[in-house]
């Protein structure tokens, strides 16, 4: 056991120092020509790095004041490329990841829909054989960096006349291709920030960027929702990014909060909960290296870094009182670090509902623990074995998008 | 970095395991007025001592087996596991002190004899409001020190054969060991709700002290941050099987033609029990590998665990008791016995909002 992290004269990190110091602003080609951006995925990719060189990349990046290609092209390298690498073809890996891994082509999730997000399986966009294309018809939402976003990974039925998780399909789609309709969602920050609706009129895409066979979607995507919940484990203020409760404590201790009584014994309880949380997430890189068995961590993970995220900013605005309930960026001083849209508390607080929300629900999670790893029955879904043309009636054309014509 | 425990620390673990579960039956404590004694507090321990467990953390220069904070968790967490009776915390404390505060001569004539299994020890700090050495006073007499007051919540006195002493010298705190059976020495049982201890009060009144010659002000953090760990340990531990034993039940009790464990009202409960038990056990191998690396972070990460622990394991043995409905609060079932551990567990070294103030003040210190 050796909680140490590598330290500022490991070679390793040297060597990284040295090249950014040399290339102070490099493009993300570069970065991705060294396998840098995707350090932990194998050749010709990324460089198989253990945890401790994904640490220090982290470490250097931020220090060279590089926004992480893991933060700006997240979908691509955390949740869905290293799909490509188990289920995808050698012509779509060629394709699809030299762009994605440069951070030139920017991808987006087309999964929830108006229907359902947590249960995600009764999804009713279709997609139907046309010669060597799909066309695909319905509506996707909650679609993150959608209307930037020149790749789209999207989940539809393809057989609607199996059960609900049995006939699904995963294609990957260019965004330009017509009858792809992408309008942002204004959500309750006030922010037009990330979020939008998709809609999929007709559209068409080739065959050969179908992903797996007909009917894999569901493992796939499934597999994509945990590393994609692996990710948001770390103790930050929002789904593990953001300020932790470190900058929290900080903040108090500058600005003297820390001795109101009411603040003092609440911030304790973040800043440890926030402290094992890192714990975790650093056992969870452990136990990958050292071959064992992923473990629980990111499932588990999430359930307590969600809320504990949003009691942090929570916290910070308590701290504030009334003055806080004002839009203001100033609540705590922060270091200046590269928090992407979150790098003001102020934020962060409004943003926090979504927290337990995205990527399933905190109960879908609770559900997913409950029944993952203590082995307790599983939920009832009484349609989860019917066909699915039986349980629900073919989508009709989306009613927002018909009035408006 | 390597954040795993090695196949040395799991063997242990499992050794340890193995012989408390054949050992260890807390049945005889199922019976009103039941008290450790009956549930083998002086049996257990003999076998425990033959096993060398005393001399885990007793230096090899003095006879014992030198081994990490690590591998000290590994037992200490199965012997929380299994609430096993016996004066194995009192023997740990007074070690400590012992290795803090002794000279020399001390630590090689003490601790020989608590590593070869021939003594019990145990450690008295507090006063009936739980103040850490303000309720016995030492005066010099001679080159000898004479002792009087009442320490309180003293875990293992009586089976003790030495006892050390927290009190206070010409103001400042020092540590005094005491022959149990030497004159002026009364110790009586308390009526302490964990049955699984023994915990008494000892009362002084000029009784013959030894003091530890290396006695300071940082004896007692020093001590007071392995108790943590000790108690942090045991704490995660039972979490862990309060949590099992009711997920356990949960799937077989049934309730409107389902079991238990198929309503989100308790999955989620236990759900939420699983993200604390996991946190807990993170922060105790977190706290023994600082300790062990006597890193400049073990203060804090003791701290951390005790709290951390210390409610984790009130609020699971709570939910265990809830899990298993009315049934779960007769004293013929052991649910019991952990929620009084984890209750006891937390307040004998102050509870854990204090644990938390140390954790703000040492953070206070580090950005001033």
């Amino acid at each position: 056991m050796d909680f140490n992290l590598p330290g500022e004269d490991d070679p390793r990190r040297r060597e990284i120092r040295a090249w950014l110091e040399a290339n102070p602003s490099p493009t993300y080609r570069q970065l991705a020509e060294r396998g840098w951006t995707a350090p932990n995925w194998p050749a010709p990719w990324g460089l198989s790095a253990g945890p401790e060189l994904v640490v220090m990349l982290d470490e250097e990046l931020e220090r060279a004041g590089i926004r992480h290609p893991h933060q700006l092209n997240a979908i691509a390298l955390n949740q869905c490329g290293q799909s490509l690498l188990t289920w995808g073809t050698e012509e779509q890996r060629q394709r699809f990841l030299p762009p994605a891994l440069a951070c030139e082509e920017r991808w987006c999730m087309l999964f929830s829909e108006p229907s359902g997000g947590s249960d995600l399986g009764n999804l009713r966009t279709t997609a139907r054989r046309v010669g060597d294309d799909y066309v695909i018809n319905g509506q996707k939402i909650w679609n993150s960096h959608a209307d930037i976003s020149q790749i789209g990974v999207i989940i539809v039925r393809t057989d609607s006349a199996v059960p609900k998780h049995k006939g699904l399909s995963v294609f990957i789609l260019d965004m330009k291709t017509p009858g792809v309709t992408v309008r942002p969602i204004v959500d309750m920050s006030g922010e037009v920030n990330e979020y939008n609706e998709v809609f999929l009129e007709d559209v068409r895409v080739p065959a050969a960027h179908r992903l797996g066979q007909e009917g894999d979607g569901w493992r796939i995507v499934v597999e994509q929702l945990q590393t994609e919940r692996q990710g948001m484990t770390m103790p930050g203020a929002v789904w593990g990014s953001g300020p932790t409760a470190r900058e929290l404590l900080d903040g108090l201790i500058r600005t003297g909060r820390i001795k109101n009584p009411l603040i003092r014994d609440d911030a304790a309880k973040l800043f440890i909960e926030g402290e094992l949380l890192r714990l975790l997430t650093y056992r969870h890189l452990s136990n990958k290296i050292n071959g064992k068995p992923a473990g629980v961590e990111g499932n588990l993970g999430k359930m307590i870094a969600s809320p504990h995220g949003q009691r942090l900013s929570d916290l910070a605005k308590r701290s504030q009182g009334a003055a806080g309930m004002v839009k203001n960026r100033d609540v705590l001083p922060l270091p200046d670090k590269h928090y992407g849209l979150f790098d003001n508390w102020d934020y962060a607080y409004w943003f926090s509902p979504a927290a337990t929300l995205g990527v399933g629900t905190q109960e879908i999670l609770k559900n997913t623990v409950a029944e993952r790893i203590l082995g307790l029955p599983r939920d009832l879904d009484p349609t989860a074995a019917t066909p699915f043309n039986q349980i629900n009636r073919p989508q009709v054309a989306p009613a927002r998008l018909a009035a408006e014509r | 970095m390597n954040f795993t425990l090695s196949d040395d620390h799991l063997e242990l673990r499992d050794a340890a395991q193995t012989f408390l579960d054949k050992e260890v039956d807390l049945r005889p404590l199922l019976v009103p007025g039941a008290t450790a004694t009956d549930a083998g507090y002086d049996t257990l321990w003999r076998k425990i001592a033959e096993l060398g467990w005393p001399s885990l953390i007793v230096p090899e220069t003095y006879g014992g087996l030198g081994m990490s904070y690590i591998d000290l968790a590994m037992v200490v967490g199965e012997m929380g596991r299994t609430l096993a009776p016996c004066p194995f915390f009192g023997t740990l404390a007074g070690t400590w002190a012992i290795l803090r505060a002794g000279s020399e001569d001390q630590r090689a004539r003490l601790l020989g004899r608590v590593a070869g299994g021939e003594a019990k020890l145990a450690l008295a700090l507090t006063s009936m409001d739980g103040a850490i050495g303000e309720s016995v006073a030492a005066t010099a007499d001679g080159s000898n020190h004479r002792l009087t007051g009442t320490a309180w919540y003293v875990v293992d006195a009586a089976a003790a054969d030495q006892i050390v002493v927290a009190a206070r010298l010409d103001g400042r705190l020092k540590f005094f060991v005491v022959e149990a059976k030497a004159a002026g020495v009364a110790i009586a049982l308390l009526d302490w709700r964990d049955i699984t201890r023994q915990v008494g009060t000892v009362t002084l009144t000029g009784a013959l002290g030894e003091l530890l010659t290396g006695s300071d002000d940082q004896t007692w953090p020093w001590v007071r941050d392995r108790l943590y760990l000790t108690l942090a340990a045991e704490s995660a531990a039972g979490t862990r099987v309060v949590l099992d034993d009711a997920v356990t039940y949960a799937k077989e009790r049934m309730a409107f033609g389902r079991p238990l464990g198929a309503f989100q009202a308790i999955k989620h409960q236990l759900a939420e029990l699983a993200g604390q038990a996991e946190c807990a056990t993170a922060a105790v191998h977190y706290a023994a590998w600082a300790l062990t690396e006597d890193d400049a972070r073990a203060p804090l990460a003791a701290a951390m665990a005790q709290s951390y622990a210390s409610d984790a394991y009130r609020d699971a043995t709570y939910r265990n008791v809830q899990v298993f409905g009315a049934i779960g609060f007769t004293w013929e079932m052991k649910n019991h016995l952990y929620y009084k551990r984890a209750r006891c567990n937390a307040e004998l070294l102050g509870p854990p909002a204090q644990q938390r103030e140390e954790v703000i003040q040492l953070l206070e210190r580090q950005a001033a």
